[in-house]
């Protein structure tokens, strides 16, 4: 599985309310439309240090990373890449 | 299994150690008096910040010591066991929690100019979320910062902010964009004492930790420079959520300490005086009541140690804080009532102190998160 697909699953398993992963598009808002909010980000932080072994801090802890599978992939490769 | 060892290093140990004689020869005198009076003991934080317990997880290059965040834990822990004022080590718990804030999101510039006198205990700090109409619900906050060319036109009304009447810098959370909610609306700012439209209430009356200064902030049309912002725009809440892992694994060694010294004050009091011929720790009825608080107080060290080793590793830690909190919180308190009626008539009277220690736990259950918020928290966490 690519990066996006793990997050993409792991998103719809634990975050979206129905957990339909064919539901939930690439650039759907994720904190617009409430399937993020502020219990979800801890579970998505915590999913990603240990999926990865990322650890997000600082200035990359905005929003703006947060707001769409996309986003969260992104910031994801981005650590991964260090 | 995150933590398998929680034996101190001789490091640790002689921190520990030297904190706890210099609490009790030096903070703990007098207590009953402040305790009576609700007064904050200046001098004592000079003493404390001299022992260097504000510096402790900071950088040497900012004017900290330079330990691990497991080794702070460990000495505010020894803290909560030795210091009698409550009010006192809970100032400095905030003190210190403001500071990591600073370092983790300060730009350099500020975690130069800030962190130095914050380290050395010169100015006081305090940070405001609370408002009269949110609490658990912190979110609901009305305090809003309107940006205007260069600055931020700060209003609202904080309100029970620990260290907020003796607060030389105040770490504030206000709603700087309401088309957004919570998660970009909200952001984060440092500001002073002497800022334009800044003022301060009195100490509010409590019934425990009363030495802790805890009051109302007014910010009517506040004033600040942009360089103000802590972080970035519209990472308040993001911000929030670290501070409360950080939070949430500080006070909770405070809390264990004392559930600790409660518990050696009860076993003390429970070997000393006699009832029908014989020592009441021979009733199971009072052996029991001791035995369940040692058993609290096992597992809090536990769930403490594991909490603190995470955030040791930078790692998130929102469950385990959350478990920490809850747990210590509620074992203390129900420890302190156990306490009271262990010492019969006497923990009643105030010159057993147990009553004191009782006041003060009362708030620990709903300061940083109600039990029943840090429930909701585990449940969500959980998977539900």
């Amino acid at each position: 599985m690519s990066t996006k697909e793990i997050i993409r699953a792991f998103v719809s398993e634990e975050l979206l309310h129905d957990h339909n992963q064919n539901k939930l598009q690439d650039e759907d808002q994720l904190i617009e439309n409430g399937i993020i909010d502020s219990l979800g980000i801890m579970t998505l932080l915590v999913f990603l240090e240990e999926k990865f072994s990322i650890q997000v801090s600082g200035d990359d802890l905005v929003p703006e990373n947060f707001s769409s599978i996309t986003a969260i992939s992104s910031l994801t490769e981005r650590y991964l890449k260090k | 299994m995150t933590i398998t060892n929680i034996t101190f290093s001789s490091e640790q140990e002689q921190l520990r150690n030297a904190v706890m004689n210099f609490a009790r020869n030096e903070l703990n005198p007098g207590i009953a008096e402040r305790d009576r009076a609700g007064s904050f003991p200046r001098d004592l934080w000079e003493k404390c910040a001299k022992q260097r317990i504000l510096a402790l997880p900071f950088p040497e290059k900012f004017g900290g010591d330079g330990f691990d965040f497991l080794t702070t834990v460990s000495v505010f822990h020894a803290l909560g066991y030795a210091c009698k004022d409550s009010g006192l080590v809970h100032a400095l718990a905030s003190q210190v929690i403001c500071g990591i804030q600073l370092l983790l999101f300060g730009d350099e510039s500020q975690k130069a100019s800030l962190l130095p006198d914050l380290c050395s205990g010169k100015l006081i700090y305090a940070q405001a979320i609370t408002e009269p109409c949110s609490g658990s619900d912190a979110f609901a906050m009305q305090t809003n910062a309107i940006k205007q060319d260069e600055q931020y036109i700060v209003n609202g009304t904080k309100t029970m902010i620990s260290n907020g009447p003796i607060a030389d810098n105040v770490i504030v959370f206000a709603i700087s964009d309401k088309s957004k909610k919570a998660f970009g609306g909200v952001s984060c700012f440092i500001i002073s004492k002497e800022a334009t439209g800044f003022s301060k209430g009195k100490p509010l009356e409590k019934m425990g930790l009363r030495t802790l200064q805890n009051g109302e902030l007014f910010f009517n049309d506040c004033t600040i420079p942009c360089t103000s912002l802590l972080g970035r725009a519209g990472q308040g809440m993001m911000i929030f959520n670290e501070s409360m892992e950080w939070e949430r694994t500080l006070i909770p060694a405070l809390l264990l300490g004392e559930q600790e010294r409660v518990l050696d004050e009860c076993v003390k009091y429970a070997k000393e005086r006699s009832a029908f011929g014989q020592p009441i720790a021979k009733f199971q009825a009072v052996s029991h009541k001791i035995a369940a608080m040692k058993v609290n107080a096992e597992l809090g060290r536990l769930a403490l140690y594991n909490v603190a080793y995470l955030k040791n590793q930078r790692k998130h830690a929102a469950l385990e804080s959350s478990i920490a909190k809850l747990f210590i919180s509620e074992s203390l308190k129900q420890a302190c009532m156990e306490a009271i009626q262990i010492h019969g008539g006497y923990g009643y009277m105030t010159e057993f102190e147990v009553e004191r220690e009782l006041r003060d736990s009362v708030v620990s259950t709903i300061y940083s998160g109600t039990s029943e918020m840090q429930a909701n928290i585990i449940a969500r966490l959980a998977g539900l």
